[in-house]
């Protein structure tokens, strides 16, 4: 069966041929590819950010000694990781590794001398620590551990970075001594006195009243131990963290447990797995809507044109070749109103970049965050095809029954 | 095909339509058989069948019962897919109402049939334009169906129906919207048409100028084919 341009320009002027039903037609699969785009758009931009702070957040790859992610430990880093050094040496000598973490992960009492607060505390890397994070933690007051010289703080004592949420609880601001208090490996309390260097926000508050940061070596001498909790591996895509995860379970198969970032992200597959049936859903929405506009305008085609169908028919034009002529003019008018609606996305995309319009604070979250709709050519192929062929589809449905229908009553149809 | 057998035969031929509880018949028992190269007429007043009789003979409808042979072969009711090709081949249609395509040039209305057959676009462009100068219409190919007159749909009609060169034509009223002259010159074209190439012409009309250049006239009354003069 042929279709060439012959075909195709007959289908487009019959398209045309009711200019003010054909342009609505247009308009509304136009519409609803925009909005399917931008819906869509609006959902990839928001799993790439969180996909980027959990990376951030946790390292493309988590490393840990057996038993560490079950969480059941009885003392702390009772699973804790030994030997750091050597094996974060042999990390980095994988061509793909950028750089190697460690974080030791407890939690006690803070006390400013007047009033104690829970906090949960990780001993870091101060020097790389807060690179890493990036965007995703948000210096509010003071300086970062790693911005005095050598490590010199503004008081008594190594120094610490708190919680917005927690400086307000304890009323501490940089320079601001306090004592935390832990747990050591071998049961007993411990404690040190610690200087507020910075205060910062995570952006959620509900860790921001909790937020405790150390150098890795002042959270081992609390804890009475070398060990770490795990180390966070950042590669110099994400897009890997797959690939070096499962060559790594390989290797130290038995010595250590290997996770990727996406394991450690429940938050985030909450969210996709959330945003995913709302825009699904949505999305078949439009696509139904799409289906009745295009059917409709078919169906006034078809009823319009009986008779020219049946001279068609008569002059020996095959019920195939009917309903081919109609699926192309569906074709024309989806993959019209398609096209219409794609440039119509981006440039609503662009324009948002353009304006910066803030999105308020989502529930839990201190800030608001950019509201970004992302322009994925994959989605917008995707997205223009359904609609496209869901236009020919619903055109072959309503014009199949004329094009078998008597030669006869078509020609007689008034 | 055999010089004398008939292009197209009907044999006792019956057709009925059931309209508002009643039971019409169109057509009762009709024979007829159209050779190569004839040009018969069929008349009768309005009702009598002629339109039936027309539409069994181009294979749009199907008779109740009788038999239909084409060159000889049995063309059952239950074959539209070669009834289909037969009219995609063999036969052309002039309607009343000149049925042409609005958003179609007169050009493309008379391509049409000849890009259905899948002939090449030089050569369709050349019989395109040969079938529009014996219609007297050359020049007027860019034309769409609401920028012509009557008369001249009527002939980019006759035009599409025969530039395939089918071995038959089916035209109801042919010459009823044309002047004295052209309709002269659109039957001097079928005569031309039959005698050069055998195209066998089946016409309904009522016009009187157009009888006389027919081999034959069939009279068609309740269904019923009363006798056959010949005309020419």
């Amino acid at each position: 069966m042929r279709i060439d341009v012959k075909w195709l320009s007959l289908a487009c002027s019959n398209a045309m041929r009711n200019r003010r039903r054909s342009l609505v037609t247009l308009a509304i699969a136009a519409t609803g590819t925009a909005a399917a785009l931008l819906g869509g758009g609006f959902a990839l931009y928001t799993y790439e950010s969180l996909a980027q702070a959990s990376a951030r957040d946790t390292g493309h790859l988590v490393l840990a000694a057996p038993g560490q992610f079950d969480g059941n430990d009885n003392m702390p880093l009772e699973h804790g990781l030994a030997g750091r050094v050597q094996l974060t040496r042999a990390l980095l000598a994988h061509p793909r590794v950028t750089r190697v973490l460690p974080r030791l992960q407890f939690s006690g009492l803070v006390s400013n001398g007047d009033k104690s607060e829970i906090f949960l505390g990780t001993g870091v890397d101060a020097r790389q620590e807060f690179l890493v994070k990036g965007p995703f933690m948000k210096l509010e007051e003071g300086a970062l551990l790693d911005d005095g010289a050598d490590g010199a703080t503004p008081g008594p004592g190594p120094g610490v970075v708190i919680g917005k949420g927690l400086a307000r609880i304890l009323n501490v601001h940089p320079g601001s001594a306090l004592t935390l208090m832990s747990t050591t490996t071998a049961g007993s309390l411990n404690a040190i006195d610690v200087t507020v260097t910075g205060i910062v926000s995570s952006g959620i508050a509900d860790i921001d009243k909790r937020l405790a940061m150390v150098d890795l070596s002042t959270a081992q001498e609390l804890l009475v131990s070398d060990k770490v909790s795990f180390l966070s591996v950042y590669l110099d895509d994400l897009e890997h963290s797959d690939a070096v995860g499962a060559e790594w379970r390989k290797r130290y198969a038995g010595q250590l447990e290997v996770r990727t970032w996406l394991e450690q992200a429940l938050f985030y597959q909450s969210v996709k797995g959330l945003y995913n049936r709302i825009f699904g859903f949505l999305g078949v929405i439009v696509l139904v809507i799409v289906l009745f506009a295009i059917t409709n305008t078919l169906s006034m085609a078809v009823l319009e044109r009986t008779r020219e169908i049946g001279t068609l028919r008569a002059m020996g034009t095959t019920p195939a070749e009917v309903t081919r002529l109609f699926s192309l003019e569906g074709l024309v008018l989806g993959g019209g109103g398609a096209l219409l609606g794609m440039a119509l996305a981006a440039g609503v995309a662009m324009a948002l970049l353009v304006l910066g319009i803030q999105m308020p604070p989502p529930p839990g979250r201190t800030g608001g965050y950019p509201l970004v709709v992302a322009v994925s050519p994959a989605m917008y192929a995707s997205a223009a095809l359904a609609v496209t062929l869901l236009a020919a589809l619903a055109s072959f449905l309503v014009s199949r029954k004329a094009a078998h229908q008597s030669v006869v009553e078509a020609l007689a149809h008034v | 095909m055999n010089a004398a057998e008939p292009l197209l035969s009907l044999r006792g031929a019956s057709k009925s339509y059931t309209l508002g509880g009643n039971t019409i018949h169109a057509l009762q028992s009709v024979d007829l058989a159209l050779v190569r190269g004839e040009i018969a007429a069929v008349t009768g007043p309005s009702g009598s069948g002629k339109s039936t009789l027309l539409n069994l003979c181009g294979l749009l409808d199907k008779a109740d019962s009788g038999d239909l042979l084409f060159e000889g072969q049995p063309l059952p009711a239950s074959d539209e897919t070669r009834r289909t090709h037969l009219r995609r081949l063999a036969i052309g249609f002039v309607f009343q109402g000149f049925n042409l395509v609005p958003v179609m040039t007169a050009h493309d209305n008379i391509d049409y049939p000849l890009y259905l057959l899948g002939i090449g676009l030089a050569e369709r462009r050349q019989r395109v334009r040969e079938a529009l100068a014996r219609v007297g219409l050359s020049g007027l190919g860019g034309h769409k169906p609401d920028q012509l007159s009557g008369g001249q749909r009527q002939r980019v009609a006759i035009a599409r129906a025969i530039v395939k060169r089918p071995r038959l034509v089916i035209a109801d009223e042919p010459t009823a919207n044309l002047d004295a002259r052209t309709a002269a010159q659109i039957v001097g074209l079928m005569r031309e048409l039959a005698h050069r190439e055998g195209t066998a012409f089946l016409v309904a009309t009522h016009d009187e100028r157009m009888l006389p250049h027919c081999d034959r006239s069939l009279m068609l009354d309740d269904g019923v084919l009363k006798g056959a003069c010949h005309a020419h």
